[in-house]
């Protein structure tokens, strides 16, 4: 049988249908499509409202705040060692860097003196959690895509790390473990050998997934070109950590304005310069090597010490002296019922998140509360640039871009 | 640890002083780091200028409700931008203090990045910007009335009751802790949910009085 032309009607006439003479005259209606908020691919609750143009983005709105639980209002009414209980339950993925912003806020605020050793172990931490986040970012990223086989070795390692955090804090999430002036308590035994264990191990899980996933044709057809985000309107639109790295912008918090001693380490910076969706995933990549070159120093220069501020004012007195000094007894019973009363004023500090750049503004009233928290939180402000990245790209290509840019919902709705 | 933001070598955040300056803002820095404080008028203007000095990524906007703060004279509130120079590395916030009501002009045009950031800090403390392209609630639902990070904004926990009758408001008792309030049990009104009190019986509510 001989094919029919596109537009004409069988008996051969041209009624004046839709052909292929008549492309380019018709107006295309924007269709109005609503993804998620329970959708896999986005990560959590994230809800979008896209306006399709055909198979291409015309309009892209983020709709968020499922999962807001006011924790800045919560925080505002705990003192503030409980309150070290909230920073962590944001961004769940990379829970350690939430807990580090907020006590190095408010030991700014307070004064305290972290010693050595708690800022090793912070640094150490902090910097397995990075890994840890990156993994599940890398895993679930390329699921996303469509290949099942890396999400299951990613999760692997993930998993030692979470076995190390849970040896330390007692649990798997929320950890809580970093206090106001130092840490809870000090590093169980074992600890720092599983963790030697499990560094020496890692480059070659590293250099196993470059190999399933780096050169994958599909996944480089996926990614290169896809979302690409310029520098200017990644800045613009507020865009942090390593998505903007992929951009070609080396800022970085750890470099720019180092806390916690993290000047006193060697490691780099990496950048990727086409701002695409594969660079943003090359990036995170490669910091999987940094932050265990980080890792390896600080367990080098782990010294025995004190892990808590020795002010009395701050952290608690040690149970063995409850028994022998009355002053011990009263600075316990002072901090355990009210806590301490930093001075009026305000602090911020900014750290590098996994995800950007986060910190904790914190305003004292002289009072055991503060009087105002407010969370920069990196995932939100990064959702900006999502729409950037996916206008006049392909419906299919917006989960990558998600994906890229790695929100976690706990983060973006506080 | 005292050390920090403020003390890095901010000569971009001097220029943008002086450059500031008459149109009459005013160095009130904070361990948080410089801090300038603008009259409302001058937001648009002193946004721009920022900009062209160099601070060219807008990392937040956020508000302070400073009704509850005490021996606070002044404005209610106060929105503060949060900028950094990326290519200086010198960061400064600019502030504005604002009465309840006031509207602040939107600096979307300036820094898009703003666009979430003035919806969060109208959706939780009430303060409008005027020009905004889609000013809507972000992160509460849209049946919530009311602006929850305000001072006077209800907590809403039920206070406890104890066998003798007596009430223990959470918020009075930790206001109390800090010295912010009379006492610690000064719950005057209002039942738990599902006991009905003699003084409330009538029309109790619930417990969030």
């Amino acid at each position: 049988m001989k094919p029919e032309r596109r537009g004409q009607a069988p008996d051969g006439s041209d009624r004046g249908g839709p052909g292929r003479d008549a492309v380019g005259e018709f107006e295309t209606k924007l269709m109005r499509i609503n993804v998620g908020p329970q959708h896999p691919s986005t990560h959590g609750v994230l809800r979008l409202v896209v306006d399709l143009d055909g198979e291409r983005i015309a309009r892209l709105t983020p709709q968020i705040g499922y999962l807001h639980t006011g924790f800045e209002k919560t925080m505002e009414n705990r003192t503030y060692q409980q309150a070290v209980t909230y920073p962590n339950r944001m961004d769940y993925a990379h829970a350690f860097g939430h807990d580090l912003a907020y006590v190095l806020s408010a030991e700014r605020l307070v004064g305290a003196k972290v010693p050595e050793r708690a800022q090793r172990v912070r640094v150490l931490l902090t910097e397995l959690n990075r890994m840890a986040s990156h993994l599940l970012f890398l895993g679930t990223g390329i699921l996303d895509m469509g290949a099942l086989t890396l999400f299951f070795y990613t999760m692997r390692e993930r998993e030692r790390i979470l076995q190390l955090f849970e040896m330390v804090a007692g649990v798997r999430m929320n950890y809580g473990y970093f206090r106001v002036g130092g840490l809870a308590y000090d590093l169980p035994e074992g600890f720092v050998e599983a963790t030697r264990a499990f560094l020496d191990d890692f480059p070659k899980m590293v250099e196993q997934y470059a190999t399933m996933f780096a050169k994958n044709d599909i996944f480089v057809s996926r990614t290169k070109g896809i979302g690409v985000i310029p520098p200017e309107v990644a800045i613009a639109n507020g865009l942090t950590g390593p998505s903007l790295r992929a951009s070609g912008v080396a800022l970085d918090q750890r470099k720019a304005a180092p806390y916690s001693g993290y000047e006193d380490y060697d490691f780099d910076v990496p950048t990727g310069t086409a701002g695409d969706a594969n660079a943003r995933f090359m990036v995170r990549f490669a910091e999987f090597e940094q932050s265990s070159r980080i890792c390896r120093q600080a367990l080098e220069r782990l010294e025995p010490g004190p892990i808590k501020d020795p002010d009395r004012r701050i952290s608690l007195p040690p149970r063995s002296e409850l028994e022998t000094s009355m002053e011990a007894v009263i600075f316990h019973f002072k901090l355990v019922t009210e806590g301490f009363h930093p001075p009026r004023g305000e602090a911020y500090v900014a750290t590098e998140s996994a995800r950007g750049e986060l910190g904790y503004h914190l305003v004292s009233d002289g009072g055991s509360m503060p009087y105002r928290v407010k969370v920069r939180v990196p995932s939100l402000v990064n959702l900006q640039s999502l729409e950037a990245a996916c206008v006049g790209g392909l419906f299919a290509d917006m989960v990558v871009n998600i994906a890229s840019i790695d929100p976690v919902m706990g983060d973006v709705d506080k | 640890m005292r050390a920090g933001a403020g003390d890095r070598a901010a000569a971009r955040v001097a220029a943008l002083t002086e450059a500031l300056a008459p149109l009459g803002a005013e160095r009130a820095d904070e361990l948080s780091g410089a801090i300038l404080v603008l009259p409302r008028e001058a937001l648009s203007a002193a946004a721009r200028t920022a900009r062209d000095h160099g601070f060219d990524l807008l990392l937040d906007v956020f508000a302070i409700d400073w009704l509850a703060y005490p021996g606070h004279r002044g404005r209610r509130f106060s929105v503060s931008y949060h900028v950094h120079a990326v290519a200086a590395n010198e960061r400064c916030s600019l502030r504005v203090h604002l009465d309840d009501g006031d509207a602040l002009p939107t600096v979307t045009g300036v820094w898009p990045a703003a666009s979430f950031m003035e919806r969060e800090v109208y959706d939780l403390f009430g303060v409008t910007f005027e020009g905004h392209p889609d000013l809507r609630k972000l992160v509460t639902p849209e049946d919530l009335e009311g602006h929850p990070l305000r001072k006077d904004f209800p907590l809403g926990e039920s206070p406890t009751l104890f066998n003798d009758g007596r009430f223990l408001d959470p918020a009075t008792f930790r206001a109390g802790m800090i010295g912010g309030s009379e006492g610690r049990t000064g719950w005057a009104g209002g039942a738990r949910k599902g006991v009905l009190s003699a003084a409330t019986a009538p029309d109790a509510k619930g417990g969030d009085a």
